[in-house]
């Protein structure tokens, strides 16, 4: 090597690491100033969630639907106190509190008056640990299952549990719902877990609800323990990325098996299936199977549409899959299929008959309490659906949330849509917005409904 | 010829040893024994608990602060990690928690009571994401290769004498594809890293710093992780209220994260 390579190799070096340096100081110079002193650390406690809501809601009704449907509140009014909190019993007990009291006043309710109260206690129970990692718990519970967002066939104790949510969103929607009173024995091991829940009968079951029929202080059991119930339900890690869960839930109309596994595809995906598989009537005979027997339709009450004869093996599955962009947006697109919803060809009766009601032998209400029991149990209507859901925490880099969702109708094109904006104040003070709307023509599965579109502003309170 | 210390040149040959030896033990270290030193710096290798303040700074101003508390033990297969992550401020998301068991990511919300996979990406608070946060041992996730001796600037811009290593990722749950990583030499403590996506950009740039002797070692207590795609925004990780703990392994199943009992 001669003198001058070895020189300009040595200048090319200085050249190099100057450059390191000064790429090294320009970083420096990003370290915010004043960020070298300790934060104060939080006292709150974690188990402690407690906020105190204001919500103003304005809805616009579609006129001249081809099924007259019932009535409905065009604004309402609520202020809520919503407390959910953990204490330590002992050495071996916690006391578990979930409560929400509602104020509200709507256009279709009279104020003052007893339904402008309502009281939502969603959980109170007691929770032993028996041994390591074995836990008995006895009282009301909200035992859920299943990893989809939009729909959730194997969340067994979900059916009549949402208590007048704000939100159409699913995920909220498992937020705003009661537990079911029962003894919970759960036992986990390094490898799984096992659960085994027993929810009794406790009274006879009540008639669907609707928000002007609610009690002030009821913990309404006839809604949720109206029959002996069973679930059991194990996961168990068959490897670092698959660690399915099995379910096996009875009651006294069917035997349910369920299936719920998910897997992480690289950094930004993950993979999710969940499935129910049962023998039972569709919706259309389970609807009018209720409603005759808690008296809110006549035992004369027309089998319209006319549903299936027999039980058959009919399977209901939530399969999607989540990514979350580089600039941190997070998506969730699911199918969903419940082949006891409605088919085409009971849509198209449905629409019939609800357009010559006076010809035929059943009311447009008898029609609609189909559709309301669907929601009630928090099934699909239809048999086939597609689910799409955006969350942006920290949009444009504000202390702000956007989120929303669609849910499209495959039979028909029809669906809803909803948007939503949080926006945090400070630590204790969030403003929110959020806009909904159904889409679709008049005689479309969401097209049909009396609600058009919705706003809600809120104001929220943390303590 | 052999060859023979003379009685008077034996100083000099003593010195020139010194110097050598002095000099040498940087060379000793592989690239794998730098980042396994340097991640027992960074963290107790027995279980413990943390409790990790970040703040969020735009344009050099605080915005937001976030505290959680982080329980850590790794696993004896992997030597990874396991970690549980509990939200305990603001109030709004305080009881949410996060679990790193097994190479499973899992979020847990109390207002749902449900738990759902979540994928490396999914964003914690802030700037960080989850996996800025959580406990992991580089050794387990990367594989190092060392690049030389630099002098570099630490966050005080004090000048200190560092291993430049490169880190690539040799598992498919590591947060970063490619970390540089400036270890100071002779005392292992963590100066600076540079954190890479798959198509070679640069992500984030952290700066260690606030070396404190915590559960009988001098570890970093303070993290700041500067984004480099919008060079704006910062978060400060500080660590406080180490102690170690028992932890059973069975925390680390996600049917355990509804029972987590606070300390």
């Amino acid at each position: 090597m001669t003198r001058a390579i070895r020189r300009g190799l040595l200048l090319l070096a200085l050249a190099w690491s100057g450059a390191v340096v000064a790429q090294s100081d320009s970083d420096l110079a990003l370290i915010p100033p004043d960020s070298q002193s300790p934060p104060k650390l939080s006292q709150h406690r974690a188990e402690q969630n407690i906020y105190l809501e204001n919500a103003l809601t304005g809805v616009s009704l579609r006129d001249a639907l081809p099924v007259a449907a019932p009535p409905s509140y065009d604004w309402q009014e609520r202020l809520l106190l919503d407390v959910r909190d953990g204490w330590q019993v002992g050495r071996t007990a916690r006391l578990i509190l979930s409560d929400r009291l509602n104020l509200r006043a709507e256009s279709d309710l009279s104020f003052p008056g007893r339904e402008n109260v309502v009281n939502d206690l969603r959980e109170a129970y007691v929770e032993w640990r028996l041994a390591d990692q074995t836990y008995l718990a006895f009282g009301r519970i909200n035992l859920k299952s299943g990893i989809a967002l939009g729909y959730n066939p194997t969340d067994y104790f979900k059916a009549r549990t949402v208590s007048e949510p704000l939100s159409a969103d699913p995920t909220v929607l498992r937020e705003d719902r009661l537990g079911t009173v029962m003894l919970r024995f759960q036992h986990i091991s390094r490898r799984g877990s096992v659960t085994l829940a027993f929810a009794p009968r406790l009274r006879r079951q009540s008639p669907i609800y609707s928000n002007t029929g609610l009690s002030s202080f009821d913990p309404m059991p006839g809604r949720t323990n109206s029959e002996n119930r069973f679930l059991l339900k194990s996961s168990i890690d068959l490897s670092r990325n698959a660690s399915p869960e099995l379910l096996i839930y009875h009651d006294g109309h069917a035997t349910r098996l369920g299936l719920n596994v998910s897997t992480t595809l690289g950094q930004s995906v993950v993979a999710y299936l969940e499935e129910s598989v049962a023998r039972r009537r569709d919706l259309i005979a389970e609807a009018l199977d209720f409603g005759r027997a808690t008296g809110a339709l006549p035992p004369s009450a027309p089998d319209e549409p006319p549903p299936s004869p027999d039980r058959s093996l009919k399977n209901a599955l939530a399969i999607g899959a989540s990514y979350t962009t580089s600039n941190r947006v997070t998506w969730n697109l699911e199918y969903h299929l419940d082949q006891a919803g409605f088919t085409s060809q009971d849509w198209n009766r449905w629409f019939r008959s609800g357009s010559a009601v006076a010809a035929a032998p059943v009311t447009a209400d008898e029609l609609w309490y189909i559709r309301g029991y669907a929601l009630d149990q928090q099934e699909q209507s239809t048999e086939q659906t597609a689910f799409l859901r955006a969350d942006w925490t920290d949009a444009f880099g504000l202390k702000l949330e956007l989120s929303g969702f669609a849910d499209v109708d495959l039979r028909d094109g029809s669906g809803q849509a909803q948007a939503e904006a949080d926006y945090y104040l400070s630590d204790a003070w969030t403003l929110g917005f959020l806009a909904a709307g159904d889409f679709g023509s008049k005689r479309s599965d969401f097209g049909s409904l009396h609600s058009a579109c919705s706003a809600l502003l809120s104001v929220r309170r943390y303590f | 010829m052999a060859m023979t210390i003379s009685s008077r040149s034996w100083p000099l040959w003593v010195a020139l040893g010194w110097v050598l030896l002095a000099s040498t033990p940087a060379r000793a270290d592989t690239a794998a024994q730098i980042i396994a030193r340097t991640d027992e710096v960074r963290n107790p290798q027995q279980p413990f608990h943390t409790t990790v303040t970040l703040v969020e700074y735009v344009s050099g101003r605080k915005r937001d602060q976030n505290t959680l508390t982080v329980y850590a033990k790794t696993d004896p297969r992997t030597h990874q990690f396991r970690n549980l992550v509990q939200y305990v401020a603001p109030p709004r998301d305080a009881g949410k928690r996060v679990l790193l068991g097994g190479g499973a990511l899992w979020f847990y919300d109390p207002a749902s009571k449900t738990s759902v996979r979540i994928s490396p990406a999914q964003q914690l608070v802030g700037q960080a994401a989850i996996g800025d946060v959580l406990t992991v041992n580089l050794a387990a996730d990367y594989g190092a290769t060392l690049l030389g001796s630099e002098s570099i600037e630490d966050a005080g811009r004090t000048r200190r004498e560092c291993w430049h290593v490169q880190l690539e990722a040799t598992d498919d749950l590591a947060t970063y594809s490619r970390v540089e990583y400036w270890v100071e030499q002779g005392t292992y403590l963590p100066i600076k890293a540079d954190f890479y996506s798959d198509s070679g950009r640069l992500l984030k740039i952290a700066y260690y710093r606030g070396f404190t002797r915590i559960l009988g070692t001098t570890r970093p207590t303070q993290t700041v992780i500067i984004d480099a795609v919008d060079k704006s925004l910062a978060t400060v990780a500080t660590s406080a209220d180490y102690g170690y703990q028992d932890i059973p392994d069975t925390w680390f199943q996600r049917d355990y994260l509804p029972h987590l009992e606070t300390r």
